[in-house]
């Protein structure tokens, strides 16, 4: 390679990218009507040229157009909330809500404009959910919600001094937190045992943040009376690693490790996620073996995780050995990854466009023999499990929730399944092929640990359904990156030896990516739910805002509802059931 | 788990009532104390089989992908491949390459008189060989990095710089080739590499001597 | 007591152990961070009867140690994974996986520790009886890593002292082992006297 090889004539023929035109999504036409519709049954306008029907709406307006979205036109799912600052507008905070509607299967988004000192209704008596997402803007950037209950900081410390997100806030300023500025909470008790009568002392209880069967660094404050508990209250933010910051500060391809550290069971599902929102934001079409080996390592990564939750969460309850065999299969699959790309855990295998490299030339050997090993392990722990007496004591009934509250808190994925919802990003938004595969989602009826449970398990032999006929359709010939200089490094023989090749390579390197100027949104199925990425463009190699939507983050606002009435041993296999990932959790 | 077809598409988990002998909680303890009784004769009887890793008498070689440490690469005349051009720092999510420039008399080329790499805010994901435009860094297979003093954590160019012709199939991540007839990159897993065979088959339990890369 | 060497033979790297990193570098010989073997080759003030005394302590010490895993982040799971049965941390004794800091001496810190979880860290390691030890495994305990942000500690440097720094993002099971047995070669050496 260090000899030089005659001039290689093959220049890159295809479009040059520009980031002066703004954005426009493909079916731009379609989704402006649509938002025309609903704007005129809501009485709003709309904005034009978004990747999904967006309105506009006052901020006075906000809490009506929200009910009459939920009551007229069925949008009962609220997805998300969440700010972008404009600090050079007037009204700098931009405040965005987004909604789903399960019958009809669409979202909606809606932007309010508001000014730095000027608070906004709180939605909460239309929408549960947007409970701690108004906590979090008011922690990001100072929003204040009029009637909200308990508006405090909730990913930062109470010493914390500014608003994090916004522009002028210097990424690396630190606050200093003591053991004084460490939260007393006490929890309000619940309506229906306010004014039981009782001979025993009200308990306050502090499951910590260091805890062994809170999964990471969880925290709940209880009220007990004898063993039941009245009241709970939970605090979050112990891993709140600013990633949402890191990405403004860092370059699009440099964003992929952190997103990586998200949801640190199922990495790729995360990567994947993040690498695709870009990529629509491009207007990329990632070639088939790419889109292939995502797929498989997606739905590899998604069996982990769900191992690992059952595992962990039958750890709680005193059954070890379903631990040591749930954790073999994860050695595999990590075996599997690390020969891709070199990391067990934490891969960052994508990269925009594509992989980052080919698949090494065994992977369908390899996955088809952990294809047939896998159910071996997972058949284990059901005949250890599934019908003893003791473990349905300790979950039936344990921990539910009602379809209807699980909507309005806004669940997705194994936890609203197992209310009954057949709800799967999968099947109603289909990516990298999904829908040519012939798979069911499995739903389970009642809403507690038990149905969670089944759930995970019946989704862990559907994910073999699939990765057995990817296998037997065999991988796509073909590169795994596109062809396209302006997104994707060349390979190295052309950078050794090419002029054209290493500036496009200097240039990749030092300026990175620049996407047209514009925002979107897309979604994928992670391990916990809706996984979704909503990416600003300003036309520069930094993204103006990357927000990613945590699922776990609208399912633990219910989890205190959840346990009030039931006794710490249940509060804790409640918890092992609803898979809270701080990583994601505090993003 | 049985389960019932609700529309297409869509399967609910239906769990049976438990029997009047599941009720009782002895056969069901019995039961899973005969699985995992299994378990042990099995492992008892297959002990060389076990997929187990005896750190640090057997020591898994990983793939010829895997990120460990780092090493700078020299020519065949002694000098340094790398030549300051700053792209690995810029690449790095971590900021933790260190360089400073220099330049080389006799030939007029830039060298790195400083180029630090501090091990412990790295987080080894293989961007800075992704960025080098000369063959310079590679990552190695080496994963045993702990250290019981902070300074030592900064490694430099006597801790980085192999000699020249060194060995490059007991390499990790590697800068990958493409090939100039196909379009696209990242087409194969490097010139000249002997690619890697299935090892076993299907049944047996991995043997992490067998993963032998390279 | 013999003190136990890790060779590692089939390093790619030819090693001179016992050599102070930095020397013998351009002879192609590399000495990599943490390798220097040192040598205790005198009693450091003590007498016959307290070297054996310290030997047999530290013997007992080092091959008990009882890990509290202040497990934030991903290298937690890396953690888990050395504990099951695959790498099985229990071969050196260390099995027994205390929550409870009043039960524990070896505390592994494995993932990031923000601000917010500081003075956590610090109560928990003041709850630690003596003698106590502290591994900061991966690249978020060590350093903050690549968050140099508002709310991430800078390496727990900050609150606690630490004895072996494990890099790694997240370092693999056989690198945190290979931190722990250096650990218990610096306390059957008698070099961490607390």
């Amino acid at each position: 390679m260090s000899t030089l090889t005659k001039y290689s004539a093959i220049p890159y023929t295809g479009p040059a990218p520009t980031n002066r035109e703004p954005y426009l999504p493909t079916d731009a036409a379609k989704l402006d009507a649509r938002g025309a519709e609903i704007a005129g049954r809501v009485g709003a306008e709309r904005e034009r040229g978004q990747d999904l029907p967006t309105l506009i709406v006052s901020k006075e307006r906000i809490v009506e157009t929200l009910r009459t979205l939920k009551d007229d036109l069925q949008f009962t799912l609220p997805l998300d909330l969440w700010g972008v600052d404009y600090p050079e507008r007037e009204k700098r905070f931009d405040l965005l809500y987004q909604l789903y509607s399960l019958a009809n299967n669409e979202r909606v988004r809606l932007k309010v404009r508001v000014g730095e000192d000027e608070p906004v209704d709180s939605s909460l008596p239309v929408f549960k959910g947007f409970d701690w997402f108004e906590r979090e803007v008011f922690d990001m950037y100072g929003v204040r919600f009029a009637g909200h209950p308990n508006l405090r900081r909730i990913l930062t410390h109470e010493a914390f001094q500014g608003h994090p997100l916004r522009k002028d806030y210097d990424p690396a300023q630190r606050w200093l937190c003591t053991e004084k500025d460490v939260a007393k909470i006490i929890p309000k008790i619940d309506p229906r045992f306010e004014n039981v009568d009782t001979d025993f002392e009200r308990v306050t209880l502090n499951l910590g943040p260091s805890h062994p069967a809170t999964h990471g660094t969880l925290r709940v404050v209880v009220t007990l009376d004898g063993e039941t508990i009245i009241g709970a209250e939970q605090e979050i933010g112990y891993l709140h690693r600013c990633f949402e910051k890191s990405c403004e500060t860092h370059t699009y391809q440099q964003a992929i490790p952190f997103t990586d550290r998200l949801n640190y069971m199922s990495a790729i599902i995360n990567n994947v996620g993040y690498c695709m929102t870009v990529e629509k934001l491009l207007g990329l079409e990632v070639p088939q073996r790419a889109q292939y080996v995502r797929l498989v390592l997606s739905e590899f990564m998604r069996i982990a995780d769900h191992l690992v939750c059952i595992g962990t969460n039958l750890v709680d309850m005193g059954a070890l050995t379903n631990f040591w065999y749930l954790f073999q299969p994860r050695e595999e699959i990590y075996g599997l990854i690390e020969a891709c790309c070199g990391a067990r855990l934490l891969p960052s295998y994508t990269r925009i466009g594509g992989l980052a490299v080919d698949v090494p030339p065994d992977f369908l050997q390899q996955s088809q023999r952990l294809v047939n090993m896998l159910p071996k392990y997972i058949d284990d722990v059901e005949k250890l499990v599934d019908r003893n007496k003791i473990f349905l004591d300790r979950t039936v009934g344990v921990a539910p929730i009602s379809p209807q509250d699980a909507i309005d808190f806004g669940f997705t994925g194994p936890c609203l399944r197992a209310c009954g919802v057949p709800f799967d990003v999968r099947k109603t938004n289909p990516y990298l092929g999904y829908e040519t595969y012939d798979w069911d989602v499995p739903i389970a009826e009642g809403g507690d640990t038990y149905a969670r449970y089944l759930v995970r398990m019946e989704e862990m032999r559907q994910s073999l359904r699939i990765l057995q006929q990817a296998i037997d359709r065999g991988l796509p010939p073909g590169p795994v990156m596109v062809d396209n200089p302006y997104v994707a490094l060349p390979p190295k023989e052309r950078v050794y030896n090419e002029m054209e090749s290493l500036i496009y390579h200097f240039k990749l390197i030092m300026h990175g990516i620049q996407p047209p100027v514009g925002e979107t949104y897309f979604q994928v199925e992670g391990g916990n739910g809706e996984l979704g990425f909503y990416i600003v463009s300003d036309g520069s190699k930094n993204p103006y805002r990357v927000r990613c939507r945590p699922p776990c983050f609208a399912i633990y606002q219910a989890y205190g509802r959840m346990i009030t009435g039931q006794t710490i041993p249940d509060a804790i296999a409640a918890l092992g059931s609803l898979n809270i990932i701080a990583g994601e959790l505090d993003h | 788990m049985p389960i019932e077809r609700v529309k297409p598409g869509v399967v609910r988990v239906v769990p049976r009532k438990l029997t009047v002998a599941e009720r009782l909680y002895i056969p069901k303890v019995l039961a899973g104390m005969f699985v995992t009784l299994r378990h042990l004769i099995h492992n008892l009887l297959h002990y060389k089989k076990l997929p187990i890793i005896s750190y640090p008498e057997v020591k898994r070689i990983y793939s010829e992908r895997f990120r460990g440490r780092h090493i700078l690469t020299t020519r065949e005349d002694g000098t340094t491949r790398c030549v300051a051009c700053y792209m690995c720092s810029t690449a790095c999510p971590a900021e933790c390459i260190t360089i400073e420039a220099g330049e080389d008399e006799r030939t007029r080329e830039k060298f790195p008189v400083r180029y630090d790499i501090d091990l412990l805010r790295c987080v080894f994901c293989g961007y800075c060989v992704d960025a080098c435009p000369e063959d310079a860094i590679y990552m190695t297979r080496d994963y045993e990095m702990a250290i019981d003093t902070r300074a030592r954590a900064v490694v430099g160019l006597r801790d980085l710089v192999v000699p020249p012709n060194f060995p490059i199939e007991p390499m990790g991540w590697r800068p990958y080739y493409g090939s100039l007839e196909k379009k696209g990159t990242a087409g194969g897993t490097g010139i000249g590499q002997p690619i890697r065979q299935a090892p076993y088959p299907d049944e047996a339990p991995p043997n992490p001597d067998l993963y032998r890369g390279a | 007591m013999p003190v136990k060497r890790i060779e590692n033979p089939e390093s790619i790297i030819a090693r001179k152990p016992g050599v102070p990193p930095g020397e013998e570098a351009e002879k192609g010989l590399i000495t990599l961070p943490g390798e220097a073997e040192r040598e205790i080759t005198d009693l450091a003030g003590g007498t016959y009867l307290t070297t054996k005394l310290d030997t047999l302590i530290g013997w007992a010490r080092g091959n008990s140690l009882w890990p509290l895993p202040f497990g934030t982040a991903c290298c937690a799971i890396e953690f888990m994974s050395m504990v099951s049965s695959h790498y099985d941390i229990s071969r050196f004794g260390a099995e027994v996986v205390r929550f409870s800091p009043r039960q524990a001496d070896l505390m592994i810190v494995a993932g990031t520790i923000v601000d917010k979880m500081a003075p956590v860290l610090k109560t928990i390691y003041d709850q630690m009886p003596e003698p106590k030890y502290v591994i900061s495994m991966g690249a978020c305990a060590t350093s903050g890593g690549f968050y140099r942000m508002y709310h991430v500690v800078q390496g727990i440097d900050e609150v606690i002292p630490v004895d072996i720094w494990v890099p790694g993002c997240p370092p693999t099971p056989e690198g945190l082992m290979y931190g722990i047995l250096k650990l218990k070669e610096k306390i059957e050496r008698g070099e961490i006297r607390r």
